[in-house]
């Protein structure tokens, strides 16, 4: 067992701003983190054996990331890489997984800063090989310096897509079409009082759009991608004109020759641990779908468990960094080790306030279309892992089982190995169209652990108490008192 | 497999000595540090698995580690996400058929 005052789930941009912020307040940390090398999916580190130079675009951000990275060498912080956060049996306990046996890490407040991942948007052909989500692109570009492909379409809906389709440009691709759904240019006037509340920001957005522009990368607004030809792998997308309302015109499809789809529609938080938990969630679409509810403290509705960063609400980068500072000097004033430092939280607060005027602009530039569900054809697969079709799902709710639990049970969709994170979304909002009602009401499978696999193997040497179930194992874990 | 493509961006970068490891018999090529599935697409392999229920082809699609497309059978382990995994030298990998457990 580990004891320490603050247990950070994340060596992302939140989670190691809160721990070099922690530490410098007096606090011992805890990070875990599920990756092999700490930084997160933005300020992923490509591997040591490769000898960089510095003089790549890529490595302009390696500046940045190095004070972050350095927390982790503060004597007063643990660090547990490769290891996996697979429950939380008490809210101030985490059961962490790593190197063939599971420990417990117990502390006095804990973050998490889990991150997020890609929106699943099936369409007809997107799990050829070759089809790769903007996540994936970015870390193949970052972990491994490699692009995807050598002709790609970015498609898809959000900031991200600007992000990866440039920086695809930048290393040697050629990006073919950025197709985005949302009409951006008549958004971007009505924007610009909001853009201008981050400079740093805005220059680097139009960095992405002139790196663009020079590349000769068409930007097709108001546009999705609707199929993607191929057989073992990609050879061509179609894209097809999408309306607010998620109507697709078919009649005005074209089809682009291609060897590499890169997909993005937003992120999504990861708050499987923050539902184990049994913490207040809100739906909030704009913001990545659920949320913990968080104070003005970013602590969540369980005591002493706080949430920031991506994790908690899609916001980037910046706003990840000043919430895991803020959340530091929150703990650390509530342990009363150091009363936090008021003035510095007060200047972190003003900036968190310009960034969120800017991700407020962003957001309103980029909203998306009511839904995707016009792409889903009878055979487009929904669930990845246990290879459920939408037709097979429509089967089994013209038959009468329309609530996502009958769905799940009689189809196993989401009951593969990626636990639901490629699929839910889809199922959910299948059955809210088809029921009338709101994704925020529907009744979501339990979340159970482990909250990641984990081979069982590694589970073995710890005699884990039975955990606390509540007599119907649809409702979420009772939050502890 | 299909030629070799120049999808490696070694501006600024020096990968150092490359490896080779096995793929259902076929050599590919890796530089130390990159991991699996890197070393396959940079070789035009796109996929890593086959399906159970549909037998179709899977490939790198997330990579951060919670699709699990990625996954083949690497030195005899089954389900090992190549996103995640170090290509080594002599690794012997074959592409997974379901859960490991079909031809």
């Amino acid at each position: 067992m580990i004891a320490a005052d603050l247990a950070i789930v994340g060596a992302g941009p939140a989670g190691l701003a809160a721990a070099g912020e922690a530490a410098a307040l007096g606090l011992s940390v805890v990070v875990v983190d599920d990756n092999p090398r700490a930084g997160g999916q933005y300020f992923r580190q490509p591997p040591r054996q490769f000898r960089r130079d510095g003089s790549a675009s890529l490595d302009r951000e390696a500046a940045r990331a190095a004070p972050l990275l350095a927390a982790l060498d503060h004597p007063a912080v643990t660090y547990l890489p490769d290891a996996v956060v697979w429950d939380m049996p008490a809210p101030l306990a985490l059961a962490v997984a790593a190197g063939q046996r599971s420990q417990r890490v117990e502390a006095r407040a804990v973050l998490v800063a889990a991150g997020a991942h890609d929106r699943p948007v099936p369409f007809p052909g997107w799990t050829r090989p070759g089809v790769v989500s903007a996540g994936g692109a970015q870390n193949l570009l970052k972990g491994n310096r490699m692009i995807a492909g050598l002709r790609i379409v970015v498609a898809g809906n959000g900031p991200l897509l600007f992000v990866v389709a440039a920086s695809l440009a930048r290393a040697g691709a050629e990006v073919v079409a950025l197709v985005e759904a949302a009409p951006l240019n008549a958004r971007l006037w009505r924007a610009w009082p909001g853009l201008l509340a981050a400079p740093k920001l805005l220059r680097q957005a139009i960095d992405y759009r002139w790196t663009l522009l020079r590349a000769g990368t068409p930007i097709r607004a108001a546009m999705t991608v609707t199929a993607v030809q191929g057989e073992e792998r990609v050879s061509a997308a179609t894209i097809a004109p999408i309306a607010a309302d998620g109507t697709i015109d078919h009649g005005r499809a074209e089809t682009i020759a291609c060897d590499t789809v890169v997909t993005g529609f937003g992120l999504m938080p990861s708050v499987e641990l923050l539902r184990l938990l049994g913490c207040a969630l809100t739906y909030d679409r704009v913001r990545g779908g659920w949320l913990p509810q968080r104070g003005s403290g970013f602590e969540t509705s369980v005591a002493g468990v706080f949430a920031a960063g991506d994790g908690a609400a899609i916001g980037g980068v910046e706003i990840a960094m000043l919430e895991g500072r803020l959340v530091a000097h929150e703990v650390a004033a509530k342990l009363g080790r150091s009363g936090g430092d008021p003035a510095r939280s007060a200047a972190l607060r003003r900036r968190l306030g310009r960034f969120d005027r800017f991700r407020r602009a962003i957001e309103a530039i980029f909203a998306p279309p009511r839904d995707y569900l016009g792409l889903l054809t009878d055979d487009t697969v929904v669930c990845r892992c246990e290879d459920v079709t939408a037709g097979e799902l429509r089967a089994r709710r013209d038959d009468g089982l329309t609530s996502m639990i009958q769905l799940k049970s009689t189809t196993r969709t989401g009951m593969g190995r990626c636990q639901g994170r490629n699929c839910m979304a889809t199922l959910a909002a299948m059955v809210a169209a088809d029921t009338g009602s709101r994704i925020a009401d529907l009744v979501y499978p339990r979340t159970r652990p482990p909250a990641r696999p984990v081979p069982i193997g590694d589970l073995l040497h710890e005699n884990i108490p039975p955990p606390d179930l509540p007599a119907d194992p649809h409702l979420p874990r009772a939050p502890a008192a | 497999m299909t030629m070799t493509r120049k999808l490696r961006d070694d501006r600024g970068l020096d990968r150092g000595v490359p490896f080779i490891f096995t793929v259902d018999g076929v050599a590919v090529t890796a530089y130390p540090g990159e991991t699996i599935a890197a070393a396959l697409i940079a070789q035009g392999h796109a996929g890593a698995r086959r399906t159970a229920r549909r037998g179709e082809p899977r490939g790198y699609y997330c990579g951060m580690g919670i699709c699990w497309e990625c996954v083949m059978i690497v030195d005899g382990l089954i389900n090992t996400r190549t996103c995640r995994t170090e290509a080594r030298p002599d690794m012997r990998i074959e592409t997974q058929h379901g859960i490991g457990d079909q031809p």
